[in-house]
C-alpha cells in the first residue's frame, strides 16, 4: 500500500524496522475496547490487581470463595483492564513549515513522521486520527482502528500544503476541550508562536489527562543562522520582509533561540510532555526509534 | 593649506564611494523565505540601535580613509603641526632675512645660494597668504620692515640682495618686536630665515635673548615664529681675510706686507690652491700657490708697490668655491707714515732702554719712540701714538681719564714698575720684592699662543725661562695673566679695555732688576705691542661691513674698481668719499662657520611658539611641510578602526562555537 502511492512519506524499510516495536502510552488510556494499553479501570485481564470488599450489586462470580471459606468475609478479586489507544496526530501546516531545502522541508519531515506513526498505530490495533491546521483547522480526521482508515489519513497528508499563519495555541485549546477522553496527542510543529501561550496549551492538555508528545521541528539554518551576506528575509506566513545583516544580529538571534528553546523544554518537562527536538537533517527513522524505545522504557 | 598636486583634489567626490557601495549593497540583498521571523524580529529590535551606530561608524571611517588617501596623494603642504593647521591666518607676515655673507653659500653644489633658496621658499609660502595677510620684509641691516608689494619680484628688492655683513639675530628680532609695538598689527607671524651661524645668533648673550623672549611674550598680539633653518653644511669653502697691512720703505721702492688669514672647510682636502693679488684691479702678474696645512693658516706676503710715493688699494682673490663672497679681501694702503711710540719714565736708564726696544732702527722700521717728560704729559696728543710705555707712577685723575680714552679707542698702554704703588683700571702695583742672594725669580709659564709673548711664526719660543729677575714689583690684578713666576705671582698681565689693551710688566729692563735689558724678550714683546697699536692707526682705512659709524654712513661713498659692491656699509669693496679711500671687508667672525643645532636655536625662543623647518640634504627646505605621511598614517588608523568595527564580537564567536543546533540536537 505504502510503496506506490505514498512513497513520498512512507518508507517500507523504515516501517518494517519500526513495526517490531510498540508505541506505548505513558498514562492509562480509556478505551472502548480491549487493547494492549493500561486502563484506569479494573477489568478482566489475567493480571491480578487487588482485593476489594464485596458491596451489594457486585458480580458474585468474582467473589474469592477461598477467602470466604477461610475468613467468612466477602472479598472481590479485581484484575487489571487492558484497553485500546486513541491517538491524535496534530500536524502543523503553517507557512513556516515550508522552510528548508526542496524535499527536506520541515513539512516533508512532518509528513513522514505522521504517516509512519499512523501506520504503526493502526497496525498495533489502536485508533489514529489526524488534524492538520495552519491558522485554522484544515482537516480533522477522527481516530479509527480500521486499516482502511489509513488511506484517508495518507491522502490527507499528501494533499496538505504548508500555507498561511499559525494559530496553534487557539487550536490546541479547542482540541483539549473537544476531546474529552484520554488520548495520545502527537504534535508535529515548529512551534513558532508565543512560548508562554503555548505552554498554557500544554497545561490544558495535561489537565485533560492526555498523554502528549511534541516533535519540535527545526531546520539547521534556523538554529545556526550562518549567512555570509546581507539578506532580505521574506516571511513565509505573511507579506512582511526584513533586511538584516546576519553577521550583525547573529548573536542576538541565537540568544533569542536559546532562550526560547530553554523555556519550551522546561515547560514541557513541567507538564509531563514528551518533548522531542528534531533537526530536519536528522534521519526520521532514528528519531522515531528513539521515541518508541524511550516510551517503552518509561512504561516498564 | 596648499597642494603639490591640486588636480587630484577633483577626486574628492570619491569620498562618497563607500556610501554608494553601501547603498548598492542594500539593493543587492539576497531575498530568502524565512520561517523563524519571530526570532529575527526580536534580534533585530535588540541590535538595531547598536548595529546602526556601528554601521554608520564603519561608513564614516571608510569615507575618512578614502579622504585621507586622496588628500595624501594630492600632497598637501601645511605650515606645521595641527596647531598651525587649525590656526587662523595671520594679519601680518614679517619676514626676517639673514643675508649675511655666510648665507651666500651654495646649496649642495648647485648655483643657488642659501639666501636665494630661502627667499624663494619664503615668497612661495607667503603667496598662499597674500590675499589675507600683509607681507613685510626686514633684513638684518635695517630697522624698519618694508612691505612687499609683489612677492614674485622679491628677489629684486634691494634689501634682499647679498651682503658681506654679519647678521645679529637677537637685534633683528628686537627690531621686529619694536616695529610690532609701534605699528600695532594684528596677529603676526615672524618667518625667520637663517643659516644658524653661531656668531650671528649670539647664544651666549642670554640677557638679550631673555629681553627678546619677554618682549615677544608680552605683546598683546599672538606672535608665532617660523624658523627656516638653512643649515645644510658647507661642502667646500676657503675664505680669506687680511689681518695686517704694513707698508715699508726700501730705499726708493716701497713694499707692502699683507698678512692673510686663510680658513677652509672642505670635505675634499685640497693641498694647494692659488692666490691672486691685485693693485687697483690690475693683477700683480704673480700667482701664488699656497700649500694649505690644517684648517687655518696665516700667510705673509710682501709685494713691491707700483708707486713708491703714493697710496693705493687692491684686493686678494681666491679661486671660486661654494661661497664666492668670502674669496676676496680688499685693502687700502696710504703713503709712507711713521709709527710713533710714547715713552714715559721716571728712571732715565729704563726710559732709554724702553725707547730703544720700541724703536731699535727708526730708518728701516718706520717706528720712532718719543720720550715724554713728566711736565709735558698734560700737552701730549696720545691719539697719535701706537703705544705708550709708562715707567712711572700710575696716572691719576685727568691723566688717567685721558689714557683711558686712549686705550678704549684702540691704544696700547704698557706699565713698567716705578717702585710706587697705585692702580689703573683694575691693574695695581704692590710692593717691590727682591730675590734672595744668588737667586732670582724664574718665569715658569707664559702664553705662547697669542699676545706679546707668543711663539714666533716659526714656532720658536721666546727665551722667557732664561730671564734672570732679581727684583720685581708685585702686580695685583684679576686680569689675564700672560706670564707668571714659578711661585705663581704674575709677571705680565693684560686688561682688555674697549678696543685697546693695558698691560703690566712686573720688572724693569735694568741691571739691578732683571735681564730684560738683553732684549731677547723685551724687544719682540714691545714690537708686537707697537704693531698691534699701529693697526689702529691704519684701521681708519679698513672698515668692516655693517659696522660703519654714523659719521661714515652720513657721507657719500662711491665704489671704486670693478669688483666693489654698490652698497656702502653692507657690501665689501673699495669706496671713496672725497679724498678718503677705504676698504670695506666682511666681519672676521663671519668666517667662523660654527653653526648652532636647530633645536638649540629653538630653545633660545623659550616659550615663544616656534615651528622649525630644517633644510633638507637635497632640495629646498619648506616652510610648509608635506603631511602626506601623516595622512597615510591616519588612513591606516581609520582602516584599523574600521576593521575592528566589522570584526564579530567575542561573544558572537563563542556563541558560534555553541550554536543551538549543536547543543540542542538530541
Amino acid at each position: 500500500m505504502a510503496e506506490g502511492a505514498y512513497s513520498e512519506f512512507l518508507d517500507p524499510e523504515v516501517l518494517n524496522r519500526l513495526m517490531r516495536q510498540f508505541l506505548h502510552a505513558r498514562v492509562p488510556m480509556v478505551g472502548s475496547i480491549s487493547g494492549q494499553h493500561k486502563s484506569p479501570y479494573r477489568g478482566s485481564s489475567v493480571e491480578f490487581a487487588e482485593y476489594r470488599k464485596y458491596t451489594p450489586g457486585d458480580d458474585t462470580r468474582r467473589l474469592d470463595w477461598r477467602v470466604l471459606a477461610r475468613t467468612d468475609r466477602f472479598y472481590i478479586r479485581e484484575f487489571e483492564a487492558d484497553t485500546n489507544l486513541r491517538c491524535y496526530i496534530v500536524v502543523d501546516c503553517s507557512g513556516s513549515m515550508a522552510f528548508g531545502p526542496e524535499g527536506r522541508r520541515k513539512f516533508d519531515y512532518a509528513r513522514k513522521l505522521a504517516a509512519t506513526l499512523a501506520y504503526m498505530i493502526v497496525h498495533q490495533g489502536d485508533a489514529v486520527g489526524l488534524q492538520c491546521y495552519s491558522d485554522k483547522v484544515l482537516r480533522d480526521i477522527p481516530p479509527r482502528r480500521n486499516p482502511l482508515h489509513l488511506k484517508y489519513v495518507f491522502d490527507t497528508l499528501a494533499d496538505a500544503k504548508p500555507n498561511a499563519g499559525t494559530n496553534l495555541v487557539k487550536l490546541l485549546h479547542e482540541f483539549s476541550e473537544k476531546v474529552r477522553q484520554r488520548a495520545l496527542v502527537i504534535i508535529i510543529s515548529d512551534c513558532f508562536c508565543d512560548v508562554d501561550e503555548l505552554l498554557h496549551c500544554f497545561q490544558h492538555l495535561h489537565f485533560c489527562k492526555h498523554d502528549f508528545a511534541l516533535f519540535h521541528l527545526l531546520d539547521p539554518q534556523e538554529l545556526d543562522f550562518r549567512f555570509d551576506r546581507p539578506i532580505r528575509f521574506m516571511d513565509l506566513e505573511g507579506e512582511e520582509s526584513l533586511l538584516a545583516e546576519p553577521a550583525v544580529i547573529r548573536t542576538q538571534y541565537l540568544e533569542q533561540v536559546r532562550e526560547y528553546l530553554t523555556k519550551l523544554h522546561e515547560g514541557c518537562n513541567r507538564f509531563n510532555a514528551d518533548y522531542r527536538k528534531v533537526q530536519t537533517d536528522q534521519p526520521y527513522d532514528k528519531v522515531l526509534a528513539d521515541f518508541l524505545v524511550e516510551r517503552e522504557m518509561f512504561v516498564k | 593649506m596648499t597642494f603639490l598636486s591640486p588636480l587630484l583634489l577633483w577626486g574628492l567626490p570619491l569620498i562618497l564611494l563607500p556610501v554608494l557601495i553601501h547603498l548598492f549593497n542594500r539593493l543587492r540583498y539576497r531575498p530568502m523565505n524565512w520561517g523563524a521571523m519571530m526570532f529575527l524580529r526580536m534580534a533585530t529590535r535588540k541590535s538595531t540601535r547598536y548595529a546602526k551606530l556601528r554601521q554608520y561608524l564603519i561608513l564614516l571611517f571608510r569615507c575618512l580613509a578614502v579622504a585621507a588617501l586622496l588628500m595624501a596623494i594630492a600632497r598637501p603642504l601645511v605650515g606645521g603641526w595641527a596647531g598651525w593647521m587649525v590656526s587662523s591666518r595671520p594679519d601680518v607676515i614679517l619676514i626676517l632675512l639673514d643675508r649675511s655673507a655666510s648665507m651666500e653659500d651654495k646649496n649642495g653644489g648647485t648655483l643657488v645660494t642659501k639666501r636665494e633658496t630661502a627667499l624663494k621658499t619664503l615668497a612661495n609660502t607667503a603667496k598662499a597668504y597674500s590675499e589675507s595677510s600683509r607681507v613685510l620684509l626686514l633684513d638684518h641691516t635695517g630697522k624698519h620692515p618694508k612691505e612687499i608689494a609683489n612677492l614674485n619680484d622679491i628677489s629684486t628688492v634691494p634689501t634682499t640682495a647679498a651682503t658681506d655683513t654679519a647678521a645679529d639675530v637677537p637685534a633683528m628680532l628686537q627690531a621686529a618686536i619694536d616695529w610690532i609695538i609701534e605699528a600695532k598689527p594684528g596677529n603676526t607671524e615672524i618667518w625667520l630665515a637663517s643659516d644658524l651661524q653661531q656668531s650671528n645668533w649670539h647664544p651666549e648673550a642670554q640677557a638679550r635673548w631673555g629681553a627678546m623672549r619677554e618682549g615677544m611674550l608680552n605683546l598683546p598680539q599672538n606672535i608665532r615664529v617660523r624658523l627656516l633653518a638653512m643649515n645644510e653644511p658647507t661642502e667646500s669653502n676657503v675664505s680669506v681675510t687680511i689681518e695686517e697691512i704694513n707698508r715699508q720703505q726700501r730705499g726708493n721702492s716701497a713694499e707692502l706686507e699683507l698678512v692673510l688669514k686663510l680658513e677652509r672647510k672642505e670635505t675634499v682636502v685640497q693641498d694647494a690652491f692659488p692666490i691672486d693679488f691685485y693693485f687697483n684691479d690690475v693683477p700683480t702678474g704673480e700667482r701664488v700657490t699656497v700649500k694649505f696645512e690644517g684648517q687655518t693658516m696665516r700667510y705673509r706676503r710682501r709685494m713691491t708697490l707700483p708707486a713708491a710715493d703714493s697710496g693705493g688699494w687692491g684686493h686678494v682673490q681666491l679661486p671660486d668655491d661654494s661661497n664666492a663672497r668670502d674669496n676676496r679681501a680688499y685693502f687700502v694702503y696710504g703713503q709712507q707714515e711713521l709709527t710713533s711710540v710714547a715713552v714715559v719714565g721716571s728712571d732715565p736708564i729704563a726710559r732709554r732702554v724702553l725707547q730703544i726696544a720700541a724703536s731699535p732702527d727708526p730708518a728701516s722700521t718706520n717706528v720712532v719712540a718719543e720720550v715724554i717728560l713728566n711736565d709735558k704729559l698734560g700737552d701730549a696728543n696720545w691719539s697719535k701714538y701706537a703705544a705708550v710705555l709708562w715707567q712711572s707712577k700710575p696716572p691719576e685723575g685727568d691723566m688717567a681719564a685721558k689714557l683711558q680714552v686712549y686705550v678704549n679707542s684702540g691704544g696700547i698702554l704698557i706699565f713698567f714698575p716705578s717702585g710706587e704703588t697705585g692702580s689703573f683700571e683694575g691693574l695695581g702695583w704692590g710692593e717691590v720684592q727682591t730675590a734672595a742672594v744668588n737667586e732670582s725669580f724664574k718665569v715658569s709659564r707664559w702664553e705662547t699662543g697669542e699676545g706679546p709673548l707668543a711663539n714666533t711664526a716659526e714656532g720658536t719660543q721666546l727665551p722667557m725661562e732664561d730671564l734672570e729677575i732679581i727684583k720685581r714689583q708685585v702686580i695685583s690684578s684679576e686680569s689675564t695673566v700672560l706670564a707668571r713666576y714659578s711661585d705663581n705671582t704674575p709677571l705680565v698681565v693684560r686688561q682688555i679695555m674697549g678696543r685697546g689693551q693695558a698691560l703690566m710688566c712686573g720688572t724693569l729692563p735694568l741691571e739691578e732688576w732683571s735681564s730684560l735689558t738683553e732684549g731677547f724678550v723685551l724687544v719682540p714683546m714691545i714690537q708686537r705691542l707697537v704693531s698691534a697699536g699701529a693697526s689702529r692707526l691704519t684701521a681708519a682705512r679698513q672698515l668692516v661691513c655693517g659696522e660703519a659709524t654714523t659719521g661714515d654712513r652720513g657721507q657719500r661713498w662711491i665704489p671704486i674698481g670693478n669688483n666693489s659692491g654698490t652698497e656702502f656699509g653692507s657690501q665689501s669693496g673699495i669706496y671713496r668719499s672725497d679724498d678718503r679711500v677705504v676698504a670695506q671687508n666682511r666681519p672676521v667672525h663671519e668666517d667662523d662657520w660654527v653653526s648652532m643645532e636647530p633645536t638649540k636655536a629653538r630653545e633660545l625662543f623659550g616659550k615663544v611658539p616656534v615651528q622649525l623647518f630644517e633644510e633638507k640634504e637635497s632640495g629646498a627646505p619648506k616652510l610648509q611641510s608635506e603631511i602626506w605621511r601623516i595622512l597615510l598614517a591616519f588612513m591606516a588608523l581609520f582602516l584599523i578602526v574600521e576593521s575592528i568595527l566589522i570584526l564579530p564580537k567575542q561573544s558572537e564567536e563563542s556563541s558560534t562555537l555553541a550554536a543551538p543546533s549543536e547543543r540542542l540536537a538530541t
